[in-house]
């Protein structure tokens, strides 16, 4: 570092260091469900902001500048992901009788929302868990996003019945294996994440940015 | 002579785990592996706004209010959810979680700063987009995590529409960057 | 050999790049522009796109937080 003393970075890593310890303290101490819960925020937080993980990155980059390697990196991710989640959920459907994991109703919601979903995050900068990711690197502008969040969540919980009424009520949870079977729904799955692969691959080679 | 060697590979840990960027591809096995073994242990994947309807329910109910009884929470059965608090609530755990795994990043890698606003029109937009996303992510029920992160993997056809359009509103969100906040 | 600096402090994702890239676009052979951010995921996201437009470009950081970007027209 050119402008800057050891002894200016000195608090940050003490004060890294004591983090750990309060964390460590807390953790140890809470419910076991709890300390689960926080300790795996931590370490997602952690992973997304040394590793700069950003999801609008990821959608907006490939578009915008021919940047690839967001996407990639998330791909891969899900990739992994597309492997592992479906061994749990077998697992866990012959113990509790339950499907486990974020399966939901899909429909015009999901597109409406989405739509709107993506608008947001490029204008503030910032999904959701890039929001948090921010707030704990100290950017006061997601900050404000984050305020913005809880505002129209509560705007969103008010209005649910609206939606759900029209539109929720009524739409199918359509479950991969329900139709495919298990493995092929995971073969299925990791095709898709590959022919994505090889699609942005080309279509982003040919991208020069235009302003 | 071994001392400093010692000293040399310490360092050189030090600066490939909290100094220099990881790759992203790396963040990103790692996330994989995290969602999955927290979905193992807790028998749920990571998921975030719905997060903070807890939060935004606490807000109301400090003025006052009683969220426990909004239709909201009653219908979709996360009445003994929003009866918890800050500490004991999964999903505002993990969230405030990964606010500090944040902090503790740039503090141990020397690069925390407050980053102020530059321009009100920053703000706005940062507001703005805030609320849309807010709203979105209950009509959508979830956000990039709960919505597509943890429902392509979960085998759930809503991760890819949710995908699909994310992507298109991103494309317009772009558009309209670069034309009124460039 | 010119240098153009542009400021980016503050400013989040996409805006350092878009700036670069404009500014490179007018610039001659030789030329280098500096930008200043405090943007953790700029610096991604303008050495990939350096990197895949084959130019010259290297980071130094100058305070906790800040980089100094420098991208050279080859």
């Amino acid at each position: 570092m050119i402008n800057q003393g050891k002894n200016d970075r000195l608090w940050q890593y003490v004060g890294g260091v004591l983090l750990i310890f309060v964390l460590v303290l807390i953790i140890s101490r809470m419910a076991e469900r709890s300390s689960v819960n926080l300790l795996f925020g931590v370490l997602f937080g952690f992973t997304l902001q040394r590793s700069r993980f950003c999801f609008v990155s990821c959608a907006r980059d490939p578009v915008l500048f021919g940047n690839t390697r967001s996407v990639n990196a998330l791909l891969l991710s899900l990739a992994i992901m597309t492997v592992a989640f479906p061994i749990i959920q077998n697992i866990q459907l012959q113990s509790i009788g339950k499907i486990v994991g974020q399966v939901h109703p899909v429909g015009i919601h999901t597109a409406v929302g989405a739509l709107l979903f993506g608008f947001g995050m490029v204008i503030a900068g910032a999904c959701a868990s890039g929001t948090l990711m921010r707030v704990g690197e100290g950017y006061l502008m997601q900050v404000i996003v984050l305020i913005g969040f809880l505002i129209g969540v509560l705007l969103g919980v008010l209005n649910f019945g609206w939606w759900y009424d029209r539109f929720i009520a009524e739409a199918p949870v359509i479950y991969l294996p329900q139709y495919f079977g298990w493995i092929r729904a995971v073969i299925f799955q990791l095709g898709v994440l590959l022919v994505l692969y090889f699609f942005i691959k080309h279509y982003s080679s040919r991208k020069k940015i235009k302003i | 002579m071994k001392e400093n060697q010692e000293m040399g590979l310490l360092k050189k840990l030090y600066t490939v785990v909290f100094k220099n960027i990881w790759p992203l591809w790396v963040g990103g096995v790692i996330l994989a592996a995290l969602n999955t073994v927290y979905l193992l242990l807790l028998g749920r994947a990571w998921r975030i706004t719905t997060g903070f309807t807890y939060w935004s329910a606490w807000v109301v109910q400090a003025f006052g209010g009683k969220p426990q009884e909004w239709s909201y929470f009653v219908e979709t059965g996360r009445q003994t959810e929003v009866e918890q608090c800050f500490f004991s609530n999964d999903l505002s755990l993990v969230s405030f979680g990964v606010i500090l795994g944040a902090l503790l990043s740039v503090l141990l890698s020397g690069q925390f700063k407050i980053k102020k606003i530059k321009t009100t029109k920053q703000a706005i937009a940062a507001l703005a987009g805030g609320i849309i996303m807010g709203y979105a992510s209950r009509i959508a029920l979830g956000c990039n995590i709960g919505a597509f992160f943890s429902a392509v993997p979960s085998l759930s056809l809503s991760g890819y529409v949710f995908g699909l359009f994310v992507v298109i509103g991103a494309w317009l969100g772009s558009k309209f960057l670069v034309k009124f906040l460039l | 050999m010119a240098q153009v600096k542009i400021d980016c402090m503050y400013e989040p994702c996409p805006i350092p790049l878009l700036k670069a890239a404009r500014e490179l676009s007018s610039l001659e052979l030789g030329d280098v522009v500096l930008i200043e951010t405090d943007h953790s995921c700029a610096i991604a996201n303008i050495t990939e796109w350096a990197e895949k437009e084959k130019l010259d470009c290297w980071i130094e950081e100058t305070r906790s937080g800040d980089w100094n970007i420098y991208i050279k027209k080859t």
